[in-house]
């Protein structure tokens, strides 16, 4: 297949760019405040939705805060470099990541049913150790702001390559569309919203990716020998390199993300309870086919014989790229790039609305108490702005975040096993859980930064967990769960005035 | 224009009515309960996950490696992705039918 017959849609302009984006944030908007006028009365709703999220919008929403920037333009990205073995380890862990919270979930759901975060549980099950729950709480702000940061980066990536915008704009415009509507309902505006995000990301995503072989001369069927012919290895899915590259890898950084982080815990205690374990099952499964749909754009980009150097530099271009070049008529082209930014929105949104639940009950209830309903409120919205304005600043000031990408990456993966086996074992303890994360940050990262990221994590996995299993069984407590019903809702004052801030006990 | 893009644009359409009219039933239902203002009960979930989610795990596997054996399989992407629609509209509406089946003075 010869490149050089790719070329940019006509009537891709900047301007229709800034209308897509902006157009698509203002029917969020509009969405949000309808929400907010019917449902969120105080920072309960706000940040747990009353704990009445039905099956349909847990299911959908847990797809929407899932279906990553990584998720969309990542598995098209993977194809191209890997081949199928680059799809495969990309996606098999991430709907086994989503549903490997089911255990998890329906223990703390049932023990702790007036939770809001997993800092608080933390909290509680460590006898109010300052030391663990701190280290939880910023690993939660640390990967929410890089879930912030990784969306809005992909926001760009597609505006920038699609329209040919300046990617700082689109950021800032991005940006500026999500917590504009996010400021409004907080996580009831998210699950809406996210819900009806995941049907702007399937069936267009369907449509395109469709019409995209139905522009190939020869279809599928020269696709598939186009890329075969390239190297029989891109149809295979048993490449060890692609394991050993990065799926393994991966696997475990998947995991670390859902069970280490806030945005499922938050959707945990706002499901409805008797709904939790299907809703994480649900969505877990129907999450696979959005990126096994958008990874064979991938397999567009090798029949094409595409280098990184043609679409930008950058590997996630390359669906955006193809989706752009390969001859749609200009509608398809704005539906794919609707369904992206439906995507990064719905997981900065959901970011977000975690965020808030942090700052109200981790940082503003725990730290002041006797905070009034009324200022709670008020913090609790304007941290969502704050956190996008953070993450966006990050994002313009240029500089490399890799050493945030590290530093969150080193915290949730040593955090992972401890936290399982704080929620299964009961006699893990506040030693053998502060020294897991301590221990597999001091000696794990050194040897992820010499040896690799496959040893390395591994490594970390491996202290974290082995120093909690060593504390547990020299240290002979045991953690009497029952008391974690003891935690109780915010309770919410009328408006005379009262504080509203109980403690959580 | 092929008959699978065809379909694909059909089911897609097919899938977008189902997940919509699943969505409009729950702002409703969510509206309602608002109003209600019904606490949460004491509730017990029996579901059992594990071989269901294996399964999925394994489907998603076979889906991917297929890919690579026939071009024909190519398209179960696009036509999976439009079921994940399907599947969250039924969702609505399974969660719908829970709540209708509970017996009324449960509801009081």
């Amino acid at each position: 297949m010869d490149k050089s017959i790719l070329s940019l849609t006509a009537g891709l302009s900047p301007a229709l760019g800034f209308a897509t984006m902006i157009g698509l944030g203002l029917f969020l908007l509009i969405l949000s405040f309808a929400i907010k006028t019917v449902l969120v009365r105080n920072t309960h709703d706000f940040i747990i939705a009353d704990r009445k999220v039905g099956f349909g919008f847990g299911v959908g929403s847990v797809i929407a805060v899932w279906t990553w920037a990584m998720a969309v333009m990542m598995s098209s990205a993977m194809t191209f470099r890997w081949g199928l073995s680059g799809l495969f380890w990309f996606v098999v862990p991430n709907g086994f990541a989503v549903m490997a919270m089911i255990p998890f979930a329906r223990i703390l759901r049932r023990n702790m049913p007036q939770g809001y975060t997993i800092s608080e549980f933390v909290r509680h099950r460590f006898r109010r150790s300052r030391v663990a729950s701190g280290i939880v709480t910023v690993t939660m702000i640390f990967g929410i702001l890089l879930e912030i940061l990784i969306n809005l980066k992909g926001t760009s990536v597609v505006i920038s390559t699609v329209f040919s915008i300046d990617w700082k704009v689109a950021a800032v415009v991005g940006i500026v569309c999500v917590l504009t509507y996010s400021y409004f309902g907080g996580l009831w505006t998210s699950v809406m919203t996210g819900t009806l995000n995941t049907l702007m990301v399937t069936v267009p995503a369907a449509i395109v990716v469709a019409a995209v072989y139905e522009h190939v001369s020869g279809g599928a069927a020269a696709v598939f020998a186009a890329a075969d012919a390239a190297d029989p290895r891109n149809l295979s899915v048993l490449r060890p390199d692609a394991a050993a590259g990065f799926g393994i890898t991966l696997a475990f950084g998947l995991l670390a993300a859902t069970v280490a982080d806030q945005t499922f815990w938050q959707k945990v205690w706002a499901i409805k309870g008797p709904e939790v374990a299907r809703t994480f099952f649900w969505a877990g499964a129907l999450f696979y086919p959005i990126p096994i749909c958008l990874g064979m754009l991938g397999l567009v980009g090798i029949a094409f014989g595409l280098s990184t150097a043609d679409i930008g530099g950058d590997l996630a271009a390359v669906g955006p790229y193809i989706v752009s070049h390969i001859g749609l008529p200009l509608f398809l082209v704005i539906l794919y790039v609707l369904a992206i930014l439906a995507a990064c929105y719905s997981t900065i949104d959901g970011a977000s609305a975690a965020l808030s639940s942090i700052v109200a009950v981790d940082v503003v209830k725990r730290y002041w108490p006797e905070t009034r309903e009324g200022a709670l409120f008020l913090v609790t919205k304007l941290s969502i702005l704050v956190g996008g304005a953070a993450a966006t600043a990050i994002v313009l000031s240029g500089i490399d975040f890799t050493t945030l990408v590290l530093t969150t990456y080193a915290l949730k993966t040593s955090i992972l096993l401890p936290l399982v086996l704080a929620i299964l074992w009961p006699r893990t303890n506040t030693i053998g859980f502060v020294g897991g994360v301590v221990l597999a940050i001091l000696i794990g990262m050194p040897i992820y930064e010499t040896q690799g990221e496959l040893i390395g994590t591994l490594s970390i996995v491996a202290i974290s967990g082995l120093t909690v299993l060593a504390a547990g069984f020299f240290g002979g407590e045991r953690f009497d769960v029952s008391t974690l019903r003891r935690t109780a809702d915010v309770v919410i004052a009328d408006s005379a005035g009262v504080p509203i801030a109980e403690p959580a006990e | 224009m092929s008959a699978i893009f065809i379909a694909i644009v059909a089911f897609g359409l097919f899938g977008a009515a189902v997940f919509l009219s699943g969505f409009v039933v729950a702002v409703r239902e969510t509206i309602r309960e608002r109003r209600d203002g019904e606490p949460e009960r004491e509730w017990v979930d029996k579901g059992r996950y594990g071989w269901s989610a294996l399964f999925a795990v394994f489907a998603s596997a076979v889906v991917i490696a297929l890919a690579g054996v026939s071009p024909l399989w190519i398209y179960a992407g696009p036509l999976l992705a439009i079921v994940t629609a399907t599947g969250v509209g039924v969702a609505f509406f399974v969660g719908s039918d829970k709540r209708a089946a509970t017996p009324a003075l449960d509801r009081s």
